[in-house]
């Protein structure tokens, strides 16, 4: 989908110290249409990057250390970023609460039209939010990957300590489980670090 | 626009009740000790804490109910409900979480510059010495930069206010800019700055590190002013007042127990955990202990953050009339309709006095001297209102 505008291409610059999402976020912003900077280290020179570069739009991970001082140019420069949360309508427009919520912050050169940031702000709120999916959904694979060693682990230890089999091991552990309605690997963590103390673990 | 119906909703991972965000600096001690030693939790509320990279973030969350409440600095409900460096938003605030802390520090080659103007430490403290130092600077030679937190912080306020006393035009004579605190010593270290408005420690360390000279504290510009504040989201707070009330009495807490040196070993070894504030205990002891470095010029006792007393705890409406008085006196403040009505919703004393069950009236509130509003903000940009040497509960001095 390339933009075609009236205007020259816009500039965007892209903060974001997480190298993967920076190249997908970027790729997406170029086959749009943008003309993109990234800066990838988070820097005492960000603000100077900024007055040279002078970008249309910049959009910055929202856990970045370094808005507050970015943030601070507008009161400094003529050609000011403002925080595009000062473009939103009081009341609150969604792809304001979106971006927030995918980690996105924005700010664009004063006066520019909302028509124009609004299609950046969309790109990089669906490359950000993919990602974080990914990010997830790799997450809960390493988590349930160490859960089945946890309850296999305290299975074992069970098997060993009460001489009963596989299936009444883990029929016990879910018994727990449900009396304190805990996740079955917190119960297996704790089983394991009981069996620890009595010396059942080795 | 179909990218944002195709997306997948991202949940937040936990299931709180109320998630408040802190910036790790050490006044945000009530808040990690109230989750820590589970003041939260014997008031009956599951509050999670966040971790924020800048006062933006936090100012952004809140905003959108991400973070329902959060540690900020005192002028930020402020800037927040006049709409000013972001959007509109009614922050306000119903406690206090800590007073005083900040301190005026320089560095080295400038000190030397100002020890040679003048033998009079005085001189030196006032920024008088400062003023000889630039007269002598040649028209082309780049200003002298200081750094301080956020362009609404008593940081900001207190630098401008020390410089404009010593006659030097904060606007005109030197460059400000934000740094974040935990970068300031760096900054120092690399002349990238000559001086900065900071909270502890990071006066302390600079003048340990042997890198910059504390010249002068927040207490001796203001006297004794709050500083920090729990923020809480209106819109949730209104909905939500029972909630709000246990955090108060969770952080009301919390605060006495900072403030009880019985518990200083183990409060530096919370706070410095790396889910905290990440760094060796050691480094935080200035922040709270009766020692600090031996530097040029001592802290007066006064000057130490304090975190636990009815004086510093209850929110103070003529504090955030002085803070709308500095923002106007530096460009920042839209036209209100009301400064007094704004200040007491978004310093809002009532809700604390509700959560703590203090029957003592409020005070009656007016403009100090019964001033028009048009008079208070000319009085105060013209530096001819004052706060108290002694601090903000004393009210302020009419020159």
């Amino acid at each position: 989908m390339h933009q075609k505008t009236s205007h020259s291409p816009l500039t965007v610059m892209l903060v974001d110290n997480e190298p993967a999402r920076a190249a997908i976020v970027e790729q997406a912003l170029i086959d749009n249409g943008y003309k993109v900077i990234r800066r990838l280290e988070n820097t005492q020179h960000l603000t100077q990057a900024v007055q040279e570069s002078l970008p249309d739009m910049i959009i910055i991970d929202i856990e970045s250390p370094d808005r507050d001082m970015l943030e601070n140019m507008s009161q400094l420069t003529k050609n000011n970023p403002r925080p595009i949360v000062m473009f939103a309508e009081e009341d609150k427009s969604a792809s304001m609460e979106a971006a927030i919520r995918a980690g996105v912050s924005a700010y664009v050169v004063d006066g520019m039209q909302p028509n124009r940031f609004k299609p950046i702000l969309q790109v990089a709120i669906a490359r950000f939010r993919e990602f974080q999916a990914l990010k997830l959904e790799l997450e809960t694979v390493k988590t349930q990957l160490e859960d089945r060693k946890l309850i296999d682990k305290a299975k074992g230890l069970i098997m060993k300590h009460q001489g009963c089999d596989e299936a009444a091991a883990y029929t016990a552990l879910r018994k727990l489980a449900m009396d304190r309605s805990q996740r079955m690997s917190e119960v297996a963590l704790n089983v394991i670090s009981v069996m620890d103390l009595i010396g059942g673990g080795k | 626009m179909s990218t944002l119906d195709r997306l997948i909703p991202i949940n937040a991972p936990s299931d709180a009740d109320v998630s408040l965000g802190f910036i790790p600096l050490i006044d945000s001690a009530p808040f990690v000790i109230a989750k820590e030693k589970g003041f939260f939790e014997k008031e009956g509320v599951n509050v999670v804490l966040s971790k924020e990279a800048s006062w933006a973030s936090i100012r952004d969350k809140v905003a959108f109910n991400l973070l329902q409440g959060a540690h900020m600095l005192a002028s930020m409900p402020l800037a927040s409900g006049l709409g000013v460096g972001s959007a509109k938003v009614n922050i306000q605030t119903s406690f206090t979480v800590s007073q005083n802390g900040n301190g005026i520090t320089v560095s080295n080659e400038l000190y030397q510059l100002m020890s040679t103007e003048t033998n009079n430490s005085n001189e030196i403290r006032n920024g008088k010495a400062l003023k000889s130092v630039m007269a002598k600077k040649g028209k082309h030679e780049k200003p002298l930069k200081f750094a301080m937190v956020y362009p609404y912080s008593s940081h900001h306020y207190q630098l401008r206010d020390w410089l404009s006393r010593a006659n030097i035009d904060p606007d005109k004579d030197v460059e400000l800019i934000v740094v974040p605190p935990t970068k300031m010593i760096d900054f120092l270290k690399n002349s990238a700055i000559d001086g900065y408005c900071v909270g502890e420690p990071w006066n302390s360390l600079a003048v340990e590190q042997g890198i910059g000279h504390m010249i002068v504290t927040g207490y001796e510009i203001w006297g004794n002013t709050p500083e920090k504040v729990l923020g809480v989201n209106q819109n949730w707070a209104n909905a939500n007042s029972e909630q709000h009330d246990a955090l108060i009495r969770a952080l009301n807490t919390a605060c006495e127990w900072v403030d009880d040196a019985a518990n200083l070993e183990e409060l530096l070894s919370v706070l410095s955990h790396p889910d905290y504030l990440n760094c060796p205990a050691e480094q935080l002891r200035y922040g709270f202990s009766a020692i600090k470095p031996s530097g040029q010029f001592d802290w007066p006792m006064e000057a130490y953050q304090k975190f636990s007393s009815d004086k510093i705890n209850r929110p103070n409406t003529d504090y955030a009339l002085w803070l709308l008085g500095q923002m106007n006196r530096w460009g920042q403040l839209p036209a209100v309709s009301s400064l007094l009505d704004f200040a007491i919703n978004t310093f809002d004393d009532r809700v604390y006095c509700r959560a703590l069950n203090i029957n003592q009236p409020c005070k009656p509130y007016s403009l100090t001297g019964l001033l028009s509003e048009s008079d208070w903000l000319k009085g105060v940009a013209e530096d001819k209102i004052r706060i108290h040497p002694d601090g903000i509960e004393f009210g302020f001095d009419y020159l």
